[in-house]
């Protein structure tokens, strides 16, 4: 068959939908040539608009711009013909023929012009969510909620549902504010409450808690799809993205004002620069999804995509806008054009994804802060910070404590051991104990010096560099102009009797000369090999350098130093002759003074030079910094924004296309937004950080209307599970219409003005209505006139979301650890995978670990290998944003709780805990006896035959020669069975107070088979060596006796037995079923008592099959998994 | 399809009155009228003429000039250093010089295609495939490829087209997972499960990952073994007792449909119980049938279980069945940067027969006839040589191909240019591949859309035409 080949040039205008070739060919063309003078968003010159079909429909004072299929009687066409003086447009200069062409033929084809919602261009501020905000009047009413709520049902004669009871309030309220159920203790306390307000204050203490902040910040994290990987191709993980979960928690618990908290989490370098603890908000700029190829092989595309990413987040967690669908043409329905969007891709022109250092602690930034601008001010030698009272005073102080002039003593090392690491080179010692190089010059080297010293401390240890006539220049370095550049000065202490060397730290190093530039001391000690310690142009001359140690040590009598010089940079900067010596003075006597300082202190105060002084003070001050600086402790990092990126050029992209690139983005916002401007005025646009102040300060502005109607919208939505416009990140024409838009004003203007922004506030106003406080029943009166319940005649029954599942199984399994934030926890097996992604083993975890106790929100959340058991339960994709969660049921979600080890397991661990603890007796075994060798056939039929043991236990009959006796067989320990091609069989009882499972570990050679209580209960038919552990069991004993039977069958060769009782013994019995306990089970998980036949039932299948069975019935009831 | 299947599916958005499921599903479904319907044979929009898919993802970007795209040209241009002067975006490295097949390549069955001797099994079937010569991918890194691929986006977060198939149609039998993927075994493929993620979709609809070859294939169809509390007989009777506690308490709201709805869940979950061990069990295939995949050597062993048990599930009713071969990384899959003529051969040699012999199964039990499979990869690699004999990725031209219901066997459209750098003629995107299965299954991929954060979404993004060429 011959090949079918179609040409199809996408480029022809000839073959391409109608609404295609107007996007593409037409509306572009417009938009450059005449949206200018004639657009709804511009001017209208001449009354005419094209940015709508209704404009050209209508034309302008002239009349229809266009008749559809008839150029010739288009004014549009004979205008860009400029068929005559009276017709030319554009008026500066003629279109090109090709775009005359193509507008000729777009007429011709009838004018396509999909563009439908004429109302957006006509009227775009005409929505409700785009309108100022101004309060409503509240409609009579107590509270201000119920009354806009009740306005609404009288409307349709509805009426609201009666206020549920004090079990299902308190059970909706915990689930609601913390995601965890009541225990039994607060729900009595609540229900038996007699305060008329212990509603008011059961909210109150609800709110106060922290784990209101836990249960609420998965909410935001949803929202801006933050995960802890970057879950692209490359899906590492983010070690320090935890710090912002932690940040969300500790703002919502403290209540931070909604406007500060957007920010601080766009800018909180701008606005709170003194506030260094709270750097970890950035990490909202970081949330999302990232594609490394950013970095490497596709920089261009995923930078654009990484900033249309931050684009989307921003505009949809703080206003609920769409602005991302302006990326390749005008939001088509709402007023955002393309302009707008790549200026808000400008705002994040800078942004880079990646850690950012911080103190944690906020005094230690402002001193880190301070030491590190004093530095400086020595450095630039800035006479106004010098010369404060403030700075004289620290001088003066640090120079009091110094007593210079008292040097401190130094103690030679004499050199037992010389290495140089270039073969040529000879380093010889001097009688003066220094040191000279001779031999061939090399480029670079490494010496090692050995010495003993006899000092009993050390604190320092000092190089002096010496000039030598053997040196060019006279030294002190072999470098062409007498230099040598110390690249890294280490040390290693030899203790004796050890046979590992000590690596020293040292803290800080000081010369008595430093090259100009970055040459100095502390770059040898900075374990970095290109930099370096240098003293050009100060040649022929000596200079000495002192290293510092972090802390002083003690020595014992007989220790060596290591002395390491690494000389690296190559070009012969090498030392030609040194001598080291050592310290055990106060760190602060071998600092070394430089002989210019030296001189001024020299000088009574009052004869000193401004110079002098000068000096004084910048040597004092660079001291006492460097050391404050040295004892601060270190800096910590979060995934959020690297502060050194460059603002990066953002283009507007012609249709959204890398390769189109159009005019330079400048940063900004939407434009249509009255007042606020559209566009920032920037006193430094090249400091990104300012860009995104701008666009926090855009967003948080009181004169935003989308900012607040989207928060309050949203805090709705995760109180009744649906939002009042249930679209919660989309409050334009493409979302959903609110359901009381005058109560959403109204809580919009009351959150912002009255509340202050205070969400808890704004919870305690939501929840204390009515409408959150009635019954979920649907009524079918009611049904029938709302049935989505839009208007509210009812709660909603919501199902447990993944967290709230969880936590309420560890809280009432009493396997809940409540201590807070730090590092996310792994509940998975993780291994290393093919590539950078890691293999994650969700099965293999062992839900009985401590760090299974932690509460959801601290899970380690891998977002491209989600956890399986959160995902059934509709735990979002996070490389979307989810400001909503579904609630699906489907088969395989119940199969997840009813098979998963999760539930299973804190089924186990419920029941030890509604167990009576009296009745937990431990099972009393018996020793082992056995009989045999049974003889008859080969392996195979002695594995068929049945013997008398198996027919019957009788300990007092003998067969033949055979009877019962005394066994040697231990448990955990394996023991040889004497005899081929025979069988065995082995005895024990086992006492057991209640029902109780045990695992048992069998080894044998060969073939073994068990029974319990004449019952089989294993077989295995091989041929093996015997080991420990070949098999596993679970034996379920009954209570009473138990008989437990074991038959090994040897072929050739040797034969063994080995048992041993596995550890679960004690912690995975079938629980002692009483009816209080499954009372308990039933009152923990379902805050209420069950009724007589409930318990009978209940108490019916736990005494068969266990408490741990029946709590895992209840975790999968219906009555558990919906909050009514 | 039957109305069974439909309705299961309702169940679990909810239905009935009063429900915030009602609620949900109204959400979500942009358009009325999504519903697979019995005179379009379970099509949605118009009559459908696959039912099932099995989806063959090769991953890495399999080289398109060393197997099905025979490229005489490079043959007398090896060596030349003729490709781009700067390095194009998503290139590794800057491109070498160009270089020939180290394959031969021969002509094969009545449509004369031209295969390379690495694939001599798929080569003698070659009238039964339909090839698109001229894919293209709007990026050469593998995991936005890979995504672009399944989801139509280069970026996380969206529904994979067995996502979307699943979430439209509804399973055909409700004992199985509608949605089934077999990774392979040395790991998931880029982006992890996002390729196979449902997105924005109910996770309902995600692909249900099977370790096949393991003891439990399908996850939390059976307890763990450590908890021996969760015995035969406490499942048993416990199903019937949470059954009638559930009952009870939906007396307390009898209009609540999710009430029902979960009710019902776990009578499914139990027939998957008992359906999902016997489709995953093997030894009831004959010994031929093994031989034939390959089963029994240990190149083809892996992919030929995979293969067999898609078929088996296929059988039983799961509508979609995705196979990968070759997992993340740079080694053990297509992504051949090093040597084409050292990697190439064995990852070709581990599927080619599985391959051939699943689609000789698949028409010899007739099921060629409402099933659709698909053989893919997420691009190209580059004329250029990478580093002396391997080659880089390369969005600019591949090849898929196309076999079973609906479409025209011995067929290929589109080609790519003299050096297979780019494409020439015929180019098809992923929107156009999905467009046309979608069409295939009897949904218009324009109309199969869901509202998410205030756009309407689609497999096939604002794009995608159906490829009529290669129909029946």
């Amino acid at each position: 068959m011959k090949p079918l080949l179609v040409s199809l040039i996408l480029i022809s205008a000839s073959i391409l939908r109608a609404d295609d070739f107007f996007e593409m060919k037409i509306e572009p063309l417009l938009r450059t040539r005449c949206f200018e003078c004639h657009s709804h968003g511009g001017k209208m010159k001449a009354g005419l608009a094209l940015d709508a079909r209704s404009g050209w429909e209508q034309g302008g004072d002239s009349g229809p711009a266009i008749v559809p299929g008839k150029p010739e009687q288009s004014l549009l066409i004979k205008m860009v013909r400029w068929q005559d003086e009276e017709h030319q447009m554009p008026p500066k200069k003629k279109l090109p023929a090709t775009e005359i062409a193509l507008l000729e033929e777009w007429v011709k084809r009838g004018a396509p012009d999909p563009r439908k919602l004429s109302a957006l261009q006509t009227k775009p501020l005409d929505w409700w969510s785009l309108k100022p905000l101004k309060q409503p009047k509240v409609p009579n009413g107590a509270h201000p909620v119920d009354a806009f709520i009740r306005a609404k049902l009288n409307e349709q004669g509805l009426k609201p549902a009666q206020e549920a009871d004090r079990r299902t309030l308190i059970r909706r309220l915990h689930l609601n504010l913390h995601g965890l159920l009541p225990t039994p203790k607060e729900v009595e306390a609540f229900v038996n409450d007699p305060n008329p307000h212990a509603y008011e204050k059961l909210v109150d203490r609800l709110l106060f808690s922290p784990r209101y902040g836990e249960r609420w910040a998965r909410h935001w994290l949803d929202t801006i799809h933050f995960a802890d990987t970057h879950g692209c191709e490359h899906d590492k993980e983010r070690p320090n993205a935890w710090r912002f979960r932690d940040y969300v928690i500790n703002r919502l618990n403290k209540d931070v004002p909604w406007a500060r908290f957007i920010r601080e989490q766009l800018a909180v370098d701008v606005f709170y620069p003194e506030e260094s603890q709270l750097t970890p908000a950035l990490g909202f700029i970081g949330a999302g999804p990232l594609e490394l190829s950013r970095k490497t092989t596709a920089p261009v595309t995923f930078s654009y995509l990484d900033r249309d990413n931050m684009v989307t987040q921003t505009m949809a967690a703080f206003a609920s806008a769409t602005a991302n669908c302006a990326r390749c043409h005008a939001h088509k329905f709402d007023p955002i054009t393309q302009e707008d969007y790549y200026a808000l891709q400008a705002v994040f022109a800078g942004v880079d994804k990646a850690e950012a250092t911080f103190d944690l602690d906020k005094s230690v930034g402002a001193e880190r802060k301070a030491m590190t601008a004093l530095l400086q001010a020595v450095e630039k030698r800035n006479r106004a910070v010098l010369l404060t009272a403030d700075t004289q005073g620290m001088s003066k102080a640090w120079w009091a404590d110094r007593k210079v002039g008292k040097v401190a003593a130094w103690h030679s090392l004499k050199p037992s051991d010389l290495v140089s690491a270039t073969q040529g080179t000879s380093l010889t010692a001097l009688d003066d104990s220094s040191v000279l190089a001779g031999g061939m010059i090399p480029l670079t080297d490494v010496y090692t010096i050995t010495a003993k010293t006899s000092l009993e401390s050390l604190t320092a240890i000092r190089l002096d560099v010496l000039p030598h006539d053997s040196l060019p220049m006279k030294g002190p370095g072999r470098a062409e102009n007498g230099n040598f550049h110390l690249n890294e000065f280490e040390c290693e202490l030899l203790s004796p009797g050890s046979k590992d060397a000590i690596k020293l730290t040292f803290g800080s190093a000081t010369a008595d000369y430093e090259q100009w530039g970055s040459w100095t001391a502390a770059a040898a000690l900075d374990g970095k090999p290109r930099t370096a310690w240098a003293i050009h142009p100060k040649v022929g001359q000596p200079h000495h350098a002192v290293f510092v140690l972090k802390k002083p040590i003690t020595l014992a009598a007989g220790s060596r130093l290591k002395v390491t010089l690494k000389q690296v940079h190559g070009g012969a900067h090498i030392i030609g002759r040194f001598k080291l010596s050592a310290s055990d003075a106060p760190q602060e006597r071998v600092v070394i003074v430089p002989a210019d300082v030296l001189a001024a202190w020299k000088v009574p105060e009052e004869a000193r030079s401004e110079n002098q002084r000068l000096a004084l003070i910048g040597h004092a001050v660079k001291h006492m910094a460097k050391e404050r600086l040295a004892v601060l402790p270190p800096k910590v990092q979060v995934f959020s924004v690297n502060k050194k990126a460059k603002v990066l050029p953002v283009n507007l992209l012609n249709r959204g296309n890398i390769n189109k690139p159009e005019q330079l983005a400048q940063p900004g916002a939407l434009s249509l937004i009255s007042p606020l401007e559209g566009r920032f005025k920037l006193a430094d646009p090249e400091n990104e950080a300012s860009r995104r102040a701008a666009l926090a300060e855009w967003l948080a502005s009181r004169e935003n209307p989308l900012t607040w109607r989207s928060i309050v919208n949203r805090v709705w939505h995760y109180h009744f599970g649906r939002g009042i416009c249930d679209t919660p990140n989309d409050l334009g024409r493409m979302g959903g219409k609110p359901s009381h838009p005058e109560l959403l004003d109204w809580l919009a203007v009351w959150f912002r003005d009255e509340a202050k922004g205070s969400l808890k506030a704004l919870h305690r106003l939501v929840v204390t209505s009515q409408a959150y406080r009635q019954q979920s029943t649907i009524r079918q009166d009611a049904a029938a006139v709302d049935g989505d319940n839009r208007l509210l005649w009812r709660m909603n029954r919501l199902r447990l979301d993944a967290e709230q599942y969880r936590d309420s199984l560890r809280i009432v399994s009493g396997r809940l650890d409540l201590f807070m934030g730090g590092p996310g926890v792994k509940q998975f097996v993780q291994k290393k995978g093919v590539h950078n992604t890691p293999v994650l083993d969700y099965k293999a975890y062992d839900w009985d670990r401590p760090d299974a106790m932690r509460r959801s929100i601290y899970r380690l959340v891998w977002r491209g290998i989600p956890d399986p058991f959160m995902e059934a339960m509709d735990f979002p994709n996070l490389g979307l944003l989810a400001p909503k969660r579904g609630q699906t049921i489907s088969p395989l979600q119940s199969l997840v709780l009813f098979n998963h080890d999760f539930v299973l397991c804190h089924s186990k661990h419920l029941a030890t805990v509604v167990q009576q603890p009296e009745s937990k007796k431990p099972l009393v075994w018996s020793n082992w006896q056995q009989i045999g060798p049974f003889r008859g056939g080969d392996f195979n039929a002695l594995h068929a035959k049945v013997f008398p043991p198996e027919e019957g236990l009788d300990f007092k009959a003998k067969y033949a020669a055979l009877r019962w006796q005394p066994s040697k067989l231990q448990d955990g320990s394996p023991m040889a069975l004497e005899g081929e091609n025979c069988a065995f069989y082995f005895h024990r009882s086992v006492e057991a107070a209640q029902p109780m499972t045990v695992e048992v570990s069998l080894g044998s050679d060969d073939s073994a088979q068990v029974w319990l209580n004449g019952k089989s209960i294993h077989e295995h038919k091989i041929e093996r060596g015997l080991a420990p552990d070949q098999e596993k069991l679970t034996v379920r004993l009954t209570p009473g006796s138990n008989d437990l039977l074991i038959k090994v069958v040897n072929g050739a060769g040797p034969g063994g037995i080995y048992f041993n009782k596995g550890a679960e013994e004690s912690s995975d019995p079938d629980l002692p079923v009483t009816a209080e306990s499954v009372v308990e089970a039933h009152r923990l998980i379902y805050q209420r008592t069950p009724t007589s036949d409930e318990q009978s039932e209940l108490l019916g299948y736990a005494t068969t099959h266990g408490l741990a069975a029946m709590c895992r019935l209840l975790f999968n009831s219906n009555e558990f998994l919906f909050v009514e | 399809m039957t109305s069974q299947g439909i309705q299961s599916r309702r169940n679990f958005l909810g239905t009935v009155g009063g429900g915030f499921g009602s609620l949900a599903l109204g959400d979500l479904l942009a358009n009325e009228g999504l519903t697979p319907k019995p005179e379009f044979n379970g099509g949605i929009h118009h009559p459908a003429k696959v039912k099932r898919v099995i989806q063959l993802f090769m991953t890495g970007g399999a080289s398109p000039m060393d197997t099905f795209d025979y490229k005489p040209a490079l043959e007398k241009l090896h060596g030349q250093k003729l490709g781009p002067k700067k390095k194009p975006e998503g290139f590794t490295v800057m491109p070498g010089a160009i270089m020939k097949s180290p394959f031969e390549f021969k002509q094969h069955g009545q449509s004369g295609r031209w295969v390379s001797s690495v694939f001599p099994h798929q080569a003698k079937l070659v009238d039964e495939l339909t090839f698109l010569m001229a894919m293209s991918s709007k990026t050469s890194v593998h995991g936005p490829g890979t995504l672009m691929m399944n989801t139509g986006f280069v970026l996380t977060g969206f529904p994979c087209m067995g996502s979307w198939v699943s979430y439209a149609l509804g399973s055909l039998r409700d004992n199985l997972p509608t949605f089934v993927v077999m990774p392979d075994p040395k790991g998931l493929p880029y982006n992890q499960k996002a390729a196979f993620s449902a997105g924005f979709l109910p996770a309902q609809y995600q692909g249900t990952a099977i370790n096949a070859g393991t003891e439990q294939p399908v996850p939390n169809i059976l307890p763990g073994k450590r908890y021996a509390f969760a015995s035969k007989t406490a499942d048993s009777e416990g199903l019937a007792l949470l059954q009638k506690l559930n009952r009870r308490h939906a007396q307390s709201d009898p209009a609540d449909s999710r009430l029902e709805g979960r009710i019902k869940s776990y009578e499914l979950a139990a027939k998957m119980q008992l359906a999902a061990p016997e489709a995953f069990d093997l030894s009831k295939e004959s010994e031929t049938t093994k031989k034939a995949y390959g089963l029994d050597k240990k190149v083809t062993e892996d992919f030929a279980r995979r293969c067999i048990l898609a078929r088996r599930l296929i059988e039983r009713g799961t509508r979609f069945v995705q196979l990968w071969s070759g997992p993340d990384g740079p080694t053990n899959n297509w992504d051949n940067h090093g040597s084409i003529i050292k990697e190439l051969p064995p990852m070709a040699a581990s599927v080619d027969q599985p391959i051939a012999a699943l689609i000789r199964d698949l028409k010899a039990r007739g099921m060629f006839e409402d099933t659709l499979l698909i053989w893919t990869t997420e691009f190209g690699r580059t004329p250029f040589a990478q580093g002396g004999e391997g080659r880089d990725h390369n969005g600019g031209t591949f090849v898929t191909w196309l076999a079973g219901a609906g479409i025209k066997p011995g067929v290929a459209y589109g080609r790519s240019d003299d050096w297979g750098y780019k494409t020439a003629e015929g180019k098809t995107y992923c929107y156009d591949f999905h467009a046309t299965i979608l069409h295939l299954m009897g949904i218009d991929h324009e109309k199969l859309t869901v509202r998410q954060n205030g756009i309407d979404r689609r497999l096939t993004d604002v794009h995608g035409h159906v490829v009529k060429e290669v129909l029946a």
